[in-house]
């Protein structure tokens, strides 16, 4: 027998309170898992956007106005020296969706030259480049379409539009993109579209935006103010906003999601130290002349303490891994990809989340424990016996 | 060193309540020879079982000596009092305060947790304390499935398994039936004899009295009365 042998059977001896407390731990816990793994996800997509400095300008008031496909001729004029400019890519709305299905996808015509380079983090290979600038059908899927649809790069599909002239094109794919950020997206050569367009009586080469690729953070900003100012009072007024901004809105539109979570998770442990700090009281009170026969017996009070804290530590364990594992397990079996909602399709389980989950278990444990070990550290053995008498 | 087990000096004890002084014990002086079964008497509230927390090293004197073997315990602190404790006592006591989820068995082997020794050793001394006991046979029973006797029985083998020089015991038979009271007595006596042990024994009843060897009052804080108490009424009592 060892001191974790009596410790593990002093939790049955009151099962229920001991499992309703567990619970109060694992069913947090298993929340936490999902939060934070979702804010691990949402903070990786906006560090991976910053680090590609690109700058989205579109016309002031809504992405649905179209601006006139000059304008990435003049966006680069003024930046002759490419001081700080890199390439500039105009991108336009398609809308397609496969043929009988009911989802549209978020399918963009982007300007052949000039994609490989604003959109590097894609990652194209030379020969994919190549491939790329060569055929005209060419287009790039992110990975969670993909695998939706079982396409391959190779294969050939077909998609139509769901915005006037309802276009039917069809591509053949050059690569899966491998980007969580870009895991639903569908890209495809705007001269494609342009020429497609114009077959069907309609010559409207305009753009939703234009994407610059900017070679500094401080380039980026000096652009943002030269473009806005460079187009204001003009029909094309313009809008620059950088990746980040983007995310941010996305986020608020969201309700300031990782804040919220934040703010709730410090109710949610506050509540449960205090269960559990209610559920140590108890239990050390129950068993006051008991730990004093463990001094009597010659257990020093040093060791008191220990026992009833790693006691508050146990349960707190317990109750988190039957709440880390078993929704950990859930987010990994559950194929979350398939909701398709942008970046959550590259969502999975943070190992950070699991370890936070289970510190903040073991934390809250632990300080609940504080107060009744306390207690039977102070505890003597003569005061606590004559109480029976 | 004097020939005497125990030995108490000008020993007092005094209580602080609201500022109040309740003085408990005033002066005392005693001597317990090795091997001695000294039984101690009084009123309620006298202050028998702060004697024994005194000679147990539980509590300390507010002033004069108690010397116990060759361990000045008047001198020593908590940390000191509770490692002596382990080694050297084995208390019992009226409500037997054993672990209800731990089996017969490991409420003995608890003891031993404080001490480096194999498991094997460690089942060893568990089996013979519960045969001393006379309980081997429920050793893997909690103490829910025993009678008040048997617990108190477990509380004894818990006590001895350390094999201490000294067994204190404050009302051993207070919550029991006369019968099991005559057994659980028995037993003592057993210890005692067979086994060598030095024991007090605080206790109200006059039968269980008459177990002892020696027999000590303890009134208004002092002792009276140190009379011997003869073989004869130990087997009288037993008969
Ligand atoms: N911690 C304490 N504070 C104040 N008074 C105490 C305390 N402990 C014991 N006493 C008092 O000391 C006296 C002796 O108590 P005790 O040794 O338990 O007597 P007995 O065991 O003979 O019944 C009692 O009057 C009791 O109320
Ligand atoms: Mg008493």
């Amino acid at each position: 027998m060892t001191i974790t042998y009596v410790l593990m059977q002093n939790l049955k001896r009151n099962p229920l309170r001991a499992a309703l407390t567990a619970t109060a731990f694992s069913l947090p816990m298993a929340v936490f898992v999902a939060a934070i793994s979702l804010v691990v996800l949402l903070a990786n997509v906006a560090a991976s956007a910053a680090k590609e400095l690109r700058l989205g300008v579109h016309q002031k008031t809504s992405l649905t106005n179209l601006l006139p496909e000059g304008m990435r001729r003049k966006i680069e004029a003024l930046d002759p020296q490419k001081e700080h400019l890199h390439a500039v890519c105009g991108m336009r709305w398609f809308g397609g969706r496969v043929p009988d299905t009911q989802n549209t996808l978020t399918s963009l015509a982007a300007d052949a030259d000039t994609f490989p380079i604003v959109y590097s983090d894609v990652q194209m290979t030379e020969e994919e480049t190549a491939r790329w600038l060569s055929e005209k059908t060419a287009c790039v899927v992110g990975f969670a379409t993909a695998e939706q649809y079982g396409w391959k790069p190779g294969d050939r599909l077909t998609l139509e539009s769901t915005v006037p002239p309802y276009l039917t094109l069809e591509f053949k794919i050059v690569k899966v993109m491998q980007n969580a950020e870009r895991s639903s997206v569908f890209y495809f050569r705007r001269d494609y579209l342009e020429d497609s367009l114009k077959a069907a009586g309609f010559d409207d080469p305009r753009c939703n935006i234009f994407w610059i690729k900017c070679k500094t953070a401080e380039g980026l900003r000096t652009l943002q103010q030269r473009i806005d100012a460079a187009f204001a009072n003009s029909p094309e007024e313009t809008k620059s906003e950088d990746e980040n901004a983007f995310a941010a809105n996305f986020t608020q539109a969201a309700g300031n999601l990782p804040g919220l979570m934040q703010a709730m998770a410090v109710v949610v442990v506050f509540i449960i130290a205090l269960v559990a700090g209610n559920t140590m009281m108890m239990s050390f009170r129950e068993r006051i002349r008991e730990l004093a026969v463990f001094k009597a017996i010659g257990f020093q009070s040093s060791r008191i303490f220990a026992i009833v804290l790693a006691e508050s530590t146990m349960l707190a364990l317990i109750g988190a891994l039957a709440g880390v594992i078993p929704a950990s397990l859930f987010l990994l079996l559950v194929p979350i990809r398939n909701l398709r909602m942008g970046p959550i399709s590259s969502f999975e389980v943070s190992p950070l989340a699991i370890v936070v989950s289970i510190a903040i278990a073991l934390l809250v444990g632990l300080v609940a424990g504080l107060w009744p070990a306390y207690q039977a550290h102070r505890l003597r053995t003569v005061d606590a016996l004559r109480k029976v008498a | 060193m004097s020939t005497a087990e125990i030995e108490l000096r000008n020993v007092r004890k005094v209580y602080y309540k609201e500022r109040l002084e309740i003085p408990v014990l005033e002066g005392l002086d005693l001597d317990v020879a090795t091997g001695d079964f000294v039984v101690l008497m009084g009123p309620s509230g006298s202050g028998k079982s702060t004697l024994l927390h005194l000679i147990g090293g539980l509590d300390t004197p507010t002033s004069g000596a108690v010397r116990v073997g060759d361990a000045n315990l008047e001198r020593m602190n908590e940390r000191q009092l509770t490692a002596w404790r382990s080694r050297n006592v084995g208390f019992i006591f009226q409500m037997y305060h054993l672990v209800p989820v731990l089996t017969a068995a490991q409420n003995v082997e608890l003891p031993l947790l404080l001490f480096r020794m194999s498991s094997a050793e460690r089942r060893q001394r568990v089996i013979t304390a519960l045969n001393v006991v006379g309980l081997a046979d429920r050793m893997d029973h909690r103490p829910n499935q025993l009678s008040g006797g048997q617990e108190q029985r477990v509380a004894i083998a818990r006590a001895i398994v350390t094999d201490p020089r000294l067994i204190l015991a404050d009302e051993p038979t207070g919550d029991l039936d006369a019968k099991t009271s005559e057994e659980i007595l028995g037993l003592l006596n057993v210890l005692n004899t067979e086994f060598e042990k030095t024991i007090i024994m605080v206790t109200h009843d006059p039968r269980a009295a008459a177990h002892g060897k020696r027999r000590l009052h303890l009134d208004k804080g002092a002792l009276y009365s140190d009379e011997r108490a003869t073989v004869r009424a130990v087997a009288a009592a037993s008969s």
